[in-house]
């Protein structure tokens, strides 16, 4: 029997003043010194009307990555009964960190100060985040620590300074390349796991977390360090499903037929032969100047995202850890108020439909923050007074990446 | 209650039907994305012999396609007279959907001796083979699941190849017209299925049946798109 874990405070940190729709450019900077013909266009579709960035309108750094995270934390342990030097562990997600190593959890151990605890960073996409709450959930739930702090934390907008894009050698527009200008921003979330509850005010207990990847189903779809996001597909992986054995692993095993018909190490040719990544390249600079630092989102298959989303949730429905009538607060991390639609118009169907007076959302003033998202989000629900004793909390954060869905139930408990 | 009223209504049994074959769905669009022709197409690295080659393999299955149907149609007892009517009208509706593939294949250049004498390549096959003999069992109503799936992709992908091709081959619909006539029905698939489930009660009672033969089909047809040109 494992120990019920609890989120017993929150916080977040969100850079210098809200930045509207039409000062954005002014900060991230007009490309060769000519407006965008794209942004309006997307910030239709997202939805989003302001957001934070930690860089000036000379795009200078005002912040590092890890004391935006570091700035959350505080914010976090203020609302919480705990002194940072009682922090077990620290768990920090990051879709990329200020340093390409050590990981991220270090840096901010070191930025706040604290004494000598076990860390984790988790790196990845928007999922990250759920990562290390789950790991962060798990080390408490198993009694092998009393409490653990979580952060996630992006600082995305020092990948879409202009200077990025006027480094290429390449200057014809890239659809691929421009589209996340305008959906991500900066800021962070922290939240503060326990064993027991807060004496005073809400808890939310933290009843499971799953994650569910279709990496091997889908080709890149949101990505930096390559310009050809196609290539990171085996190619003979690609026939080895072509074979009888269904594409996915049965009851988390390969049958020995699949194995067989899986790449071979030792054979001449590499899984992935026309892979290049950045740090291919004879000097970073070049893989700048061919484009492999720029983050991409693959929109052919971006529209993908919905449906792996719903298939996790008929899967947890199925296995009857989640009955969609239960859900009193929905906090889904949709990166634009397309999918919101999409979403909607696809669980209608299947009857596991969440009234849209149940989701909670402040993507549209706070920005797509990626990783942090959810946790800015969590944290706005629980100050504002909407959580009653009792209600569940669904969480859901779709990541585009590589197509990983993070599913989480949550149970609001006092006392 | 009228036909309108119990297709808003479904129950939760129904809904529980078609959360499984919509995640049989979700399994196989995932493999089809993955099958080298179809992973051309999406690429747009597709040319006229491609497209003929397409063509030519999913003539056999659409010529099956009709006897499969009338056969389960005449295997349902007076007790699915209602459904029995349904696949009947389908089987009329579409056993002649081969001349508009041999209409395309003809408009891109193609022999129409080619194709009529076109094999049935290995996945055809077995596709064949396993629909026949579901179809021939008594009351199949299990292959509801084999019309989720062979209905979903006329209406969910079809349209999506034929605008793929026109735009890779630089042809009108006039030559896609087998994919764009499928892909251009306005019913809602799903709607259409939720209507069958709410007013066939045999159908909740064989979910897992159903759920089974949609899976099988799934997979066996896109047997027949890896194995193109295997005859």
């Amino acid at each position: 029997m494992s120990i019920p874990a609890y989120i017993t405070a929150s916080g977040n940190y969100l850079p210098g003043q809200p930045i509207g729709n039409e000062e954005m450019e002014s900060y991230l900077g007009a490309v060769n010194g000519k407006e965008s013909r794209l942004r309006k266009k997307i910030l239709k579709s997202n939805g989003i009307v302001s957001r934070h960035y930690a860089m000036d309108r000379e795009q200078r750094s005002t912040h590092q990555n890890s004391e935006l995270a570091a700035n959350a934390i505080v914010d976090c342990l203020r609302k919480s009964t705990i002194d940072k030097s009682k922090v077990d562990m620290l768990a920090v997600a990051t879709t990329q960190g200020d340093l390409p190593l050590p990981g991220m959890a270090s840096v901010v151990q070191a930025v706040l100060q604290l004494p000598p605890c076990e860390i984790l960073t988790t790196h990845g996409v928007c999922s990250s985040s759920m990562m290390a709450l789950k790991s962060a959930t798990n080390a408490v739930r198993l009694g092998d620590k009393r409490n653990a702090i979580v952060c996630a934390s992006e600082l995305s907008s020092r990948l879409l300074k202009k200077s990025r894009y006027e480094a290429l050698d390449n200057q014809e527009f890239d659809f691929e390349a421009e589209f996340l200008r305008w959906m991500l921003s900066d800021g962070a979330g922290a939240m503060l796991i326990q064993d027991t509850p807060r004496q005073r005010g809400l808890s939310l207990r933290v009843d499971w977390i799953e994650i569910l990847s279709f990496a091997s189903s889908y080709d890149l779809c949101m990505s930096c360090g390559t310009t050809n996001q196609r290539a990171w597909t085996v190619k003979d992986g690609r026939e080895a499903r072509s074979s009888s054995q269904s594409s996915e692993p049965q009851n988390g095993k390969y049958s020995t037929a699949a194995l067989a018909t899986m790449p071979k190490v030792a054979s001449p040719a590499k899984y992935l032969d026309e892979a290049v990544s950045w740090q291919d390249y004879d000097t970073y600079a070049e893989a700048e100047r061919a484009g492999a630092l720029l983050i991409r989102q693959n929109l052919n298959i971006l529209q993908e995202i919905v449906k792996v989303g719903v298939d996790g949730f008929l899967r947890l429905i199925n296995a009857g850890r989640i009955d969609p009538d239960q859900i009193d607060h929905f906090v889904c991390h949709y990166s634009s108020h397309y999918f919101r639609t999409e979403i909607l118009k696809l669980s209608q169907m299947l009857g596991c439909y969440i009234p849209e007076e149940k989701w909670f959302t402040n993507l549209y003033t706070k920005g797509n923050t990626g990783a942090a998202a959810l946790f800015i989000a969590l944290d706005e629900l629980i100050s504002s007074n909407k959580l009653v004793p009792g209600q569940v909390v669904f969480c859901v954060v779709p990541e585009s990446g590589r197509f990983c869905t993070a599913y989480a139930k949550l149970t609001v408990v006092e006392g | 209650m009228s036909t309108a009223e119990k297709m808003l209504t479904p129950t939760s049994d129904v809904q529980a039907l078609l959360r499984d074959l919509t995640l049989a769905w979700f399994d196989f669009e995932r493999r089809l994305s993955r099958i080298p022709i179809i992973e051309r197409l999406e690429r747009g690295e597709f040319t006229i012999e491609h497209y003929q080659m397409l063509l030519r393999n999913l003539r056999p299955q659409v010529v099956e396609g009709a006897r499969w149907i009338t056969r389960a149609a005449s295997s349902f007892t007076a007790d699915f007279a209602e459904l029995r009517s349904k696949v009947i009208g389908h089987a009329y509706d579409e056993h002649r959907d081969y001349k508009l593939l041999e209409h395309d294949y003809v408009k891109v250049g193609g022999n129409l001796d080619d194709i009529v004498s076109a094999q049935r390549n290995i996945g055809t096959e077995a596709l064949a083979a396993y629909l026949m003999q579901q179809a021939s069992l008594p009351n199949p109503i299990n292959l509801l699941g084999a019309m989720f799936i062979i209905e979903g992709l006329g209406q969910k992908m079809a349209e999506r190849w034929a605008l793929r091709i026109q735009s890779a081959l630089s042809i009108n619909e006039e030559s896609t017209s087998f994919l764009s006539y499928h892909g251009k029905n306005d019913e809602s698939h799903i709607d259409k299925m939720m209507s069958i489930f709410t007013n066939e009660p045999a159908a909740v009672e064989r979910h897992a049946e159903i759920v089974k033969t949609a899976r099988v089909v799934a997979r066996l047809y896109a047997l027949q798109l890896e194995e193109i040109d295997n005859v």
